[in-house]
């Protein structure tokens, strides 16, 4: 199998020992670790910071995003945007409306999608991984069966780049912010699929099972009620770090035209792709909604990878 | 885990990158391109030419190639659109007003050698009206049945009887061209590059009316594509479809004026701020579709930013088919109301830019100033909703994306200005954004599933008729409506022998058209074309008709 795989079933492995002989239970554990990493509180701080954005933007914003004063006003001319003044601290956008608003406005809009779609990928790649996973543990020849088949189409998912599938999906189902949810969920479905099918598949060998098994506990109940929560950590890490890639393919969706058809709604791709041709002339217009996807994709990166050391028994000290 | 970390990585990497690239100034000496001796003009266009036989054309990438090869009869006159001699000295309709004299120019030979004469214009008009199969298709002679209707035989029910009738000629120099009505279109329609004189050898030796394959998948003879043979100050050298570049050279036989520049090379670059880049760098020195938001930093840079004088119309359609609240005349009336053109053309149309007031230009003649005018008028509109029942109106509105049109410089950010101010006064907007070919165009242009879109048009001659009778002379899926006495107006019109008398029908046709408010004229917008410092001796033309020829290198 590719490295791509490989690493996704590396991960896996994580869930294989993991039961701690002082009591202490895994999770407890992992947040003392977090608490203890510098990385992971600059990462949850810029959450926090972010969802509370996106939660109260609209009450925070000055004006509404949409209204477009500047166009009214007039001083909106081809080639000359005002930029930042006392009552616009951003400035207009192109369109002559507030682009501080429209930051504040959009990170609602930019969560939605990024949880939305990763809360598709983890449900119907979770489904798909733990049923692979239960057959696989199940064993015989039924159980290979489907759990071969399962992975091969994941696979198979898995082989085309992310977000020429991504936006094949978006072009096929016409614009709109469904689309992009449904679009960027699909490309992380193998992802969640392999982990979970991998992490199951490790612990089936554990001695907790053999021991459930000899007690004569039914397979099929081990592999719901044992093997399956314990393997769900390492879907956990990855799905805190699918937020962050999805919040960008969703950016890249919307930049390319494939996003919400009401463009007047902010987003920050959007507000990206419309930035484009006032590169020259007001960079800035570029640069903020561009930084605000960078630090929400580095608070979700660094916060993924913190909870990925804290759950990795293997950094244990 | 890993890749995605590194997918992650990669996409706020490529992010930074491009909202950095927004600070770069390109500071490189764009004085740069040609060697030692600058006699190349490189010009940086949208799109590939389809095909290089203008009888066969109708996109502007390939009719600008056309128009340096080749020549027509009459010609619009230097950055105008008046008719002025080409081919022809002079002309002259007889008494009726079917029957035209054209006098030719004498001592004109061909690209290939052969001579311009009268039977050489024949063979010309009788090839187009001779035409069969799949040259009677609309895709493949579209100029032809747009001016002369239908052909020798028609060979579908849906073509109208031909305008054309017969060509003679009568000495080498003089030639009749017989029409079966007086029309409008005479002679104006005979500058249209479409109607250029080809060799008629060259004509015959490739085959250049032998169009083959289907008509969703035409295929075009040698002459078409290796082979144009025109009269024009410059002839075809070569074209490097790969590398999407194509060459034309000076025709050191010219009858008039020669060229100064040798060699002059369309190179297709689709993207906008790429060809901006290009002439900056001195990739390129020249060109066309300039974004109103980049004519005065070029300027500024010392470019040679040419604005051409506004001949088109942008407008807002209004399909009577789709929403049946758009039947009411008072419904169409409140949507022009509605409408804050003058801050739309402010903000988003190059400088020299005008509010439109009719669905023509005022270069136009015909054009009235005492039409009903439609002022932005808030209370007016939802007061006229009102009155029609109309206030919780809710309307689709189709818009282009990822193109430019010289009318329309960006279609997304004037849907939005427009959906806006049509939410101020209470409609509803349901926004559709389509690809511009084929999507949008089939979307607006057929079936009755469309309420609202954006299009426009640029004038091909200095005719109100190829303005708004091209828009409304005839039941249109675009517009859905059936309106005989207009239609009538406008048969009526066209068929006026007297100039003046016509001027004063299209007069009444651009104040009939106010007051039925079929949709809503927007703006005049004048589309720039840019040249590199030093390059000079190329007028703009309204009809984007600029000619090479004297450009030249200072």
């Amino acid at each position: 199998m590719s490295t791509k795989t490989d690493k996704i079933d590396a991960l896996g492995e994580l869930s294989a020992v993991k039961q701690d002989e002082h009591g202490v239970s895994l999770w407890t554990e992992a947040f003392r670790r977090v608490r203890r990493n510098p990385s992971a509180l600059v990462g949850m701080a810029i959450l926090v910071l972010f969802v509370l954005v996106a939660i109260i933007g609209p009450l925070l914003a000055p004006y509404s995003p949409t209204d477009t004063m500047g166009i009214r006003e007039g001083v909106i001319r081809p080639g000359s945007i005002p930029g930042p003044s006392a009552e616009h601290w951003l400035g207009y956008d192109h369109q002559g409306r507030d682009q501080f608003s429209r930051l504040l406005v959009g990170a609602r809009q930019t969560l939605l999608v990024g949880i939305v779609s990763t809360l598709i990928g983890l449900t119907v790649g979770a489904l798909i991984g733990g049923v692979a996973g239960a057959a696989a543990g199940l064993g015989g020849r039924v159980g290979r069966a489907v759990d071969s088949v399962l992975m091969r189409i994941v696979d198979m998912l898995l082989a085309l780049p992310s977000l020429l599938l991504a936006v094949s999906i978006a072009a096929l189902l016409g614009a709109s912010l469904t689309t992009v949810m449904i679009a960027v969920g699909v490309v992380s479905v193998p992802v969640f699929a392999r982990l979970l099918r991998g992490a199951m598949v490790a612990q089936s060998g554990g001695d907790y099972v053999l021991a459930a098994t000899s007690l004569g506990v039914k397979r099929s109940r081990i592999a719901l009620t044992h093997i399956l929560p314990n393997s769900l950590a390492p879907v956990i890490v990855q799905a805190t770090l699918t937020l962050a890639t999805a919040i960008i393919e969703a950016a890249a969706l919307s930049f390319l035209g494939l996003g919400n058809p009401d463009t007047s709604t902010p987003e920050w791709g959007l507000m990206l792709a419309d930035a484009q041709p006032y590169l020259d002339g007001r960079p800035g217009l570029a640069i903020f909604p561009a930084v605000g996807i960078i630090i929400t994709a580095l608070g979700f990166t660094l916060l993924g990878e913190a909870l990925r050391e804290a759950l990795d028994p293997k950094l244990r000290k | 885990m890993r890749p995605s970390r590194r997918r992650a990585a990669i996409a706020v990497a490529a992010v930074a990158v491009l909202a950095a690239s927004g600070c770069a100034e390109s500071e490189r000496d764009s004085s740069g391109g040609g060697g030692a001796v600058k006699d190349t003009l490189v010009f940086g266009v949208a799109g590939d030419p389809k095909v290089l036989d203008p009888s066969l054309a109708s996109d502007g990438e390939s009719l600008r190639v056309a128009r340096q090869i080749f020549e027509t009869l009459v010609r619009p006159e230097e950055g105008g659109t008046k008719a002025s001699p080409g081919l022809a000295e002079s002309w002259t309709p007889d008494a009726a007003g079917t029957t035209w004299t054209f006098k030719l120019r004498s001592g004109v030979k061909f690209h290939d050698g052969t001579d311009f004469n009268a039977e050489a214009v024949c063979a010309n008009f009788d090839r187009w009206y001779n035409s069969t199969g799949l040259m009677q298709s609309p895709d493949v002679t579209p100029y032809w049945q747009d001016v002369m209707g239908g052909f020798a035989k028609n060979e579908s029910a849906e073509l109208p009887p031909s305008l054309f009738k017969s060509c003679t000629a009568k000495d080498a120099t003089t030639v009749d061209l017989a029409f079966t009505r007086v029309s409008s279109k005479v002679p104006s329609a005979l500058m249209l590059p479409s109607f250029a004189i080809h060799s008629p050898a060259a004509l015959k030796q490739y085959e250049a009316s032998n169009i083959t394959g289907t008509a969703d998948d035409i295929k075009y003879p040698s002459y078409a594509m290796e082979h144009p043979t025109g009269t024009g100050p410059f002839k075809f050298k070569s074209w490097d479809k790969p590398n999407k570049s194509l060459t034309i050279e000076r025709n050191d036989a010219y009858w008039g004026d020669k060229a100064k520049l040798k060699t002059v090379v369309f190179r297709t670059i689709s993207d906008e701020n790429a060809r901006k880049q290009a002439l900056r760098s001195g990739d390129i020195q020249g060109y066309d579709l300039v974004g109103p938001a980049d004519v005065e930093p070029l300027k500024s840079e010392g470019f040679n930013v040419l604005t051409r004088p506004a001949f088109n119309i942008l407008y807002m359609a209004i399909n009577q088919k789709g929403n049946p609240a758009l039947a009411k005349p008072e419904v169409r009336q409140a949507i022009n109301y509605a409408i804050n053109r003058q801050a739309l053309v402010d903000s988003k149309l190059p400088p020299g830019a005008k509010a439109a007031t009719q669905f023509m230009p005022d270069t136009v003649e015909g054009w009235n100033a005492d039409v009903k005018k439609y002022d932005y008028n808030v209370e007016e509109a939802k007061k006229l909703l009102a009155a029609a029942g109309a206030s919780n109106l809710k309307l689709k509105f189709h818009y282009p994306t990822e193109v430019t049109r010289p009318y329309m410089p960006s279609p997304k950010d004037i849907y939005e200005l427009l959906a806006a101010d049509l939410k101020a006064v209470g409609i509803e907007v349901e926004g559709i954004p389509l690809k511009w070919s084929p999507d949008y165009l089939n979307a607006t242009t057929s079936g009755s599933n469309h309420d609202l879109h954006l299009l426009g048009w640029t004038g091909d001659y200095g005719d109100a008729y190829n303005f708004i009778g091209t828009m409304f002379d005839r039941q249109k899926d675009e517009w859905g409506f059936n309106n005989p006495t207009l239609f009538a107006q406008f048969k009526d019109a066209d068929t006026t022998a007297d100039q003046a008398a016509r001027v004063e029908k299209y007069k009444a046709l651009n104040a009939a058209i106010a007051e039925f408010a079929p949709g809503v004229p927007i703006s005049h917008s004048p589309p720039a074309i840019v040249f590199g410092k030093g390059l000079t001796g190329i007028t703009p033309s309204p009809l984007t008709d600029e000619r090479f020829v004297g450009a030249t290198f200072s």
